[in-house]
């Protein structure tokens, strides 16, 4: 994706979201966890750009490291552990940390579902369970997509 | 038997000349003349029996005779070509066979257990590295006992350079299948040996022995972690994984081997073969070729192996793995499967490029296959990871419509019988219905196809494989045959 489709996109969502406040997260045009980072892992113009804001971010719930969690691991594939090829869960490096406003009730891990929340960079380790994330969301929502 | 050949070949290719030249309605198709020059193609082909210098084999993890020809397709739409008629390196050689891949306890295989098999001459149980099947899977006590020879300490032993590359981890199935005596694959380091292990060190620890010693050479893939203590970063700012205090990359150091971890690194190695070289390139496995940024790809690290090994008199054995063909399947994203399995392609090109087949054997093969499978019906030049087009009855390009299932959806041409890509959901009690699916959703590189039967990871399958070979005596390789067979003939090839 360049820099014009970013831009044409990020007007979309805003768009809809002005035009829309009530519609369902499931219908609005979500970014994708790739699209916050360029391929070297460094965050996008779009990451940088939006950062602060609200964003509409599309990927996959993986399995919460608690239960009654009030966060989440958003993955850009489905976490897929093989019992041959692995001894424990490999996270990848494209990640987001979502906060959510309520306790996370579980989506099955290879439901893609959509996000929205208050985009936020830096790397940061988390107080109570140590786990540390570069990107984030907060006052998160999320649903099916 | 040689006289007789020598007697037989000329009327055949008589024979096959006056048949081509007969008045056959259909001579002048395309299709017809590409059939009759292979045919010549194949009636010219030569026996080569001298005894190979050199013995590379490539092994694309995971990537059976189906994997294979969507990577084919996959490679042939990325020419600008419809795909189905493209032809793979490793497609041009003279030889191949069908590989039987199951392990001695297993239908479905794993990765170690076949490449025992295809390094060491013998079947064993899965997830062993270099025992025979008389250990019981975890029992380091039995691992003296139960060690077989592999060809690269077979071959070390006779003067050659050994060399090792995967995109893998170094100490991971398929690659320390090659110098690794284990109970179990998972022993990659001392924190995953059992308490009270003194039959058997660790898989890093055996492989940086086997540097020390001489017996290998060349180590080039991903896994730092496995070599450095936990209270070390490497270069990446990430932790090692050793709670022993040995830092296995400082020994290599210190007996003279070059290390590289990034791609500048890597650049500036030395390939006089005058100094052993470890290059670990990733705290886990190595990028997917998709994902890949400051590391090299497969082709870049076979040249960089070829050009150092060759610096041996007495030749070298190497031993390539593209080891993440296997991962993106397990994932269930074919997309880099295709884009892993088309660097593999471009690697055994370089191999072949950078050879003489009248010195080498170059052998390349899968270790297993995945539970892959193709629907229909689609037509010509459908991208193979997208939705399954119709076929044109009035021309040969696809309609560019999807075809539907039953349900009336589309579909794509490429699924798994298993995995993460399960239509039934357990937060649905295990039922489910298929998406709806757009060509732009089926053709997004982290698009996961759909699948039946829900698990976390994809599965292995116990389907045969293909063994492709060329140089000397590759011909020894026809009809259908054990995996522990391609030890036998690299053997016979490198010392008759």
């Amino acid at each position: 994706m360049n820099r014009r489709q970013l831009i044409q996109q990020s007007l979309a969502v805003v768009s809809m979201s002005l035009m829309l406040p009530a519609v369902s997260l499931a219908v609005q045009r979500p970014f994708k966890i790739r699209d916050l980072y360029n391929k070297d892992l460094t965050f996008s113009d779009y990451a940088n750009v939006e950062v602060g804001k609200p964003v509409f971010i599309s990927g996959y719930m993986a399995p919460p490291l608690k239960a009654n969690a009030n966060f989440f691991v958003l993955t850009a594939r489905p976490m897929s552990v093989c019992p041959f090829c692995e001894t424990e869960a490999e996270w990848p490096d494209d990640i987001l940390l979502v906060y959510t406003k309520r306790p996370v009730e579980v989506i099955s891990y290879n439901t893609r579902i959509t996000t929205k929340g208050i985009l936020q960079l830096g790397t940061q380790t988390d107080s109570s369970t140590g786990f540390v994330s570069r990107v984030r969301m907060i006052s998160s929502i999320y649903d099916r997509a | 038997m040689k006289l007789k050949q020598n007697i037989l070949l000329p009327l055949v290719l008589v024979s096959a000349m006056t048949q081509a030249n007969e008045n056959i309605t259909q001579q002048s198709n395309q299709w017809y003349k590409a059939a009759q020059q292979t045919l010549q193609e194949n009636i010219a082909i030569k026996l080569n029996t001298k005894r190979a210098k050199n013995v590379i084999i490539l092994v694309a993890d995971g990537n059976g005779v189906g994997t294979n020809y969507a990577t084919r397709i996959w490679q042939g739409q990325k020419n600008g070509l419809l795909g189905e008629e493209y032809v793979l390196p490793q497609e041009k050689f003279p030889h191949i066979a069908l590989v039987k891949t199951y392990n001695t306890n297993a239908q479905t295989p794993d990765s170690a257990g076949t490449g025992t098999a295809m390094h060491s001459g013998v079947k064993t149980k899965a997830g062993m590295l270099g025992v025979d099947d008389s250990v019981v899977r975890g029992d380091c006590s039995a691992v003296a006992a139960g060690s077989v020879d592999s060809i690269a300490e077979i071959l070390a032993k006779k003067g050659k350079a050994i060399g090792i590359i995967s995109t893998a981890r170094l100490t991971h199935a398929t690659p320390a299948s090659v110098y690794a005596h284990s109970a179990d694959r998972n022993f990659e380091d001392n924190t995953k040996l059992p308490e009270g292990c003194v039959g058997q060190k660790d898989i890093a620890v055996q492989l940086i022995e086997k540097m020390a010693s001489g017996e290998v050479d060349f180590a080039m893939g991903g896994g730092r972690r496995h070599f450095l203590p936990k209270d070390v970063k490497d270069g990446e700012n990430k932790s090692g994984r050793r709670t022993d205090g040995k830092n296995l990359i400082e020994k290599a150091q210190g007996f003279g081997a070059q290390y590289a971890w990034d791609q500048a690194s890597f650049d500036k190695l030395d390939t006089s073969g005058d100094k052993p070289v470890l290059a670990l390139f990733e705290s886990s496995h190595m990028k997917y070729e998709h994902d890949r940024t400051n590391e090299p790809s497969l082709a870049q690290m076979v040249e960089k192996g070829i050009k150092t090994l060759s610096n041996n008199k007495q030749g070298y054995f190497l031993h390539v793995e593209a080891g993440r063909v296997d991962h993106a399947s397990h994932d269930g994203n074919a997309h880099r499967a295709m884009t892993d399995g088309a660097a593999f392609m471009a690697a055994v090109k370089k191999a072949v490029e950078l050879t003489n087949s009248e010195d080498t054997l170059i052998i390349v093969t899968a270790d297993h296959e995945h539970a892959i499978a193709f629907n229909g019906y689609c037509g010509r030049g459908t991208p193979i990871t997208g939705l399954c087009m119709g076929i044109d009855t009035k021309g040969t390009k696809h309609t560019n419509t999807p075809e539907k299932a039953d349900d009336g959806k589309p579909y794509t041409v490429l699924g798994y019988l298993n995995g993460s890509g399960s239509v039934l959901k357990e937060d649905q009690n295990w039922t489910g219905t298929r998406p709806a699916l757009t060509q732009a959703d089926a053709i997004d590189p982290d698009y996961i196809q759909q699948a039946l039967i829900p698990k976390s990871s994809e599965t292995h399958s116990g389907e045969d494989v293909a063994v492709y070979a060329s140089g000397p005596w590759a011909h020894l390789f026809n009809g259908t045959v054990e995996q522990n067979y391609i030890f036998h003939v690299m053997l016979h090839a490198a010392t008759n």
